[in-house]
């Protein structure tokens, strides 16, 4: 438990910090592995380091959903050695509309939504703005959007997947110290 | 049943989110469904056509791109991928095309592989025959 | 809603897209293709039922094949060489005798800008081979000696040349005559909508199915674009291109449509297309006009009856008959 002598308002900063830097280490151990991983269904891919961001996003604010996104796609294409690389670009496109669907959605809707529905948003965002990308920077043809049902399909099932981990996560941390009610009114207010 | 249990987590703004989102799909493939057989495939990369063959003839491609070889194969009046370099694969599991206009693509790979109507000719240029 | 109700509309939803995305596509022309008269031949059939067609398709190739084997100047049999290789009056077959008529016709009428004694000119020139090459002046004259107005005489099925060493070479008019036989042969089976598209000449039986043929006009000067297109029914439809055979020398392109009157390619025009009701005649008036020019071409075709069609001059300008200017539809 906190001494008295430890002013709140500091300490919800600093914990903010800290478990936002947790957080973005978190996620991008999760977006290398998925990388990395051969997984069994070829082209399935859920994007699982976006439920660091959701995280964030619900335990904290908008902003930290972007910094942990954000600093995701960075820090990750650094270690993957494809910084810079259209790759990159197409997951930095993803990642920016996902993150604005998510922020924009949890501000606009409040506490009406819940995290799947932000998650599924997300992904359809990360759908979209990948294929905006790709129609931008590779392969200047309008045919390329025939690929958005097949990729729609792909992000919300993905998008699901995500929301409920996500959900199952948020129901367990609520319940600690560190993030019961009092303490995150605390930092929404910074 | 378990199922229940997830839907009961969702909020009801959630479940309507997922349902349209769900439908519009569902929309968009029946749309797609609806479309003519067509008559030939065209691979391009990079705003430029780079193989085009019948959909009536069986054949199997090798087509360069940055990452390798994408491997395309068209059998039975339908082109699909079979190989790629790429990632994800998100192309081998778009499946086989085989109407008019429907596309696989190997982004990664800069490959997109497009069912074309008569005479090779896509939707702008409309013609049934071409007089020369 | 209720969220059983939800389920139940998605899965109906998606059962509604896996129908449309997986039955079976039962429309669809029956379309066949051949390779013949040195270009690849295609027919298709529209209908709901186009595979009881099939034999009536295989029907029409065949008498394509007859005509070829009645007309090409490459069979020693046939009746054009035999009539090459003549120095006295021999009898040619009824088909062969129309033909001959025909290209007399549009020959007279386009002031010998078409003619069907230019063999020797041909063989000269070398397209058909492959091996094309430029001959010499004098050979050129020697090729052209008598092949005017008085070439041919006609005693009922007889044919008498004014010379032995005339050569007939029927290639502008003679594979409009098999589209027009191959439709004959599958209007007779009770085919109502059908196409016959020689390499690019071609003739519609009917409509497409309840609407008409759309036909793009090849652009003479960028490949894979469209000049223009016609909807057209029941009609055909040909084009003489500067572009299809040709071979460049010293920077000046020769191409195939040779005109008789100088024995060398016809330089006035880019491309000719004709519409007429049948793919003989369009053949030999899309040859004659393409020689003629922009100006002459298109008093001969207004001239000529029941026959519409649209000039590019050598200038890339583009003139239309009246006839055609509502069958026209510019990109």
């Amino acid at each position: 438990m906190t001494s008295s002598a430890v002013d709140p308002a500091r300490l919800a900063v600093e914990r903010r910090r800290i478990f936002l830097a947790l957080f973005s280490a978190l996620a991008i151990a999760l977006h290398t592995l998925e990388f990395l991983l051969p997984s069994p269904v070829p082209w399935f891919r859920l994007g699982i380091a976006n439920i660091l961001a959701l995280m964030a996003l619900f335990l904290f604010d908008g902003k930290a959903a972007w910094s942990v996104n954000m600093v995701r796609i960075v820090v990750a294409s650094l270690f993957l050695g494809t910084f810079l690389s259209p790759r990159f670009f197409l997951s930095l496109s993803g990642g920016v509309l996902a993150t604005a669907a998510m922020t924009t959605s949890r501000k606009l809707a409040g506490e009406k939504i819940g995290p799947v529905g932000v998650s599924v948003l997300g992904a359809t965002g990360h759908a979209i703005g990948q294929l905006l990308c790709a129609w931008i920077l590779l392969v200047r043809h309008d045919g390329l959007w025939y690929l958005l049902p097949f990729l729609l399909l792909l992000a919300i099932v993905g998008g699901v997947v995500n929301g409920f981990i996500a959900d199952f996560l948020l129901e367990k941390l609520r319940k600690m110290p560190a993030f019961v009610k009092e303490s995150a009114d605390a930092v929404a207010d910074e | 049943m378990a199922l229940n249990d997830y839907w009961q987590r969702l909020t009801r703004l959630d479940r309507g989110i997922v349902l349209a989102l769900l439908t519009f799909c569902a929309l968009v493939f029946v749309v797609l469904g609806l479309r003519s057989p067509g008559q030939s495939v065209q691979v391009r990369q990079n705003q430029g056509t780079v193989f085009n063959a019948p959909l009536a003839e069986d054949r199997s491609v090798e087509l360069q791109g940055p990452l390798g070889v994408t491997r395309l194969e068209i059998a039975n009046g339908k082109a699909r991928i079979i190989s790629s370099p790429c990632p994800y694969k998100v192309c081998i599991g778009m499946g086989e095309i085989h109407r008019e206009g429907e596309i696989v693509a190997c982004v990664p790979n800069r490959l997109l592989v497009q069912v074309i109507g008569q005479q090779g000719v896509e939707k702008e240029n409309r013609y049934d025959l071409l007089s020369r | 809603m209720t969220r059983s109700r939800a389920i139940f509309l998605l899965l109906a939803f998606l059962f509604l897209a896996l129908y449309f995305l997986l039955r079976q596509e039962a429309v669809g022309p029956l379309t066949r293709t051949r390779i013949m008269m040195g270009t690849v031949v295609e027919i298709r059939v529209y209908d709901d039922a186009a595979e009881q067609y099939d034999d009536a398709v295989s029907a029409a190739f065949a008498e394509m094949e007859t005509i070829e084997e009645l007309m090409s100047p490459h069979r020693p049999a046939s009746d054009v060489s035999r009539l090459s290789a003549a120095d006295t009056p021999i009898a040619v077959s009824t088909e062969t005798l129309e033909v001959l008529q025909l290209a007399q016709d549009v020959s007279a009428a386009s002031h010998g800008a078409f003619a069907a004694t230019l063999g020797r000119l041909i063989n000269l020139w070398g397209f058909a081979e492959g091996e094309a090459q430029l001959p010499a002046l004098s050979e050129i004259e020697k090729a052209l000696a008598e092949i005017g107005p008085a070439a041919l005489t006609f005693q009922g099925n007889k044919i008498t040349k004014s010379s032995a060493a005339l050569a007939i070479d029927l290639g502008g008019v003679a594979k409009g005559y098999a589209i027009d036989r191959a439709i004959t042969v599958l209007a007779a089976s009770g085919i109502q909508h059908a196409s016959v598209n020689a390499g690019g000449d071609m003739r519609l039986l009917g409509d497409r199915a309840g609407a008409p043929w759309r036909i793009g006009i090849q652009h003479p000067r960028q490949t894979g674009a469209v000049l223009a297109s016609l909807k057209l029914a029941d009609r055909a439809v040909v084009t003489s291109g500067d572009y299809e055979r040709f071979f460049e020398q010293d920077g000046v392109r020769y191409h195939h449509i040779l005109d008789p009157r100088s024995g060398y390619p016809a330089r006035l025009c880019q491309s000719v297309t004709v519409v007429a009701e049948q793919a003989a005649l369009a053949d030999a008036v899309a040859t004659a006009a393409f020689v003629l020019g922009p100006e002459l071409g298109m008093v001969f075709l207004r001239e000529t009856e029941g026959v519409d069609g649209l000039i590019v001059a050598a200038d890339g300008s583009i003139e239309v008959t009246p006839g055609l200017q509502e069958l026209i539809e510019w990109p």
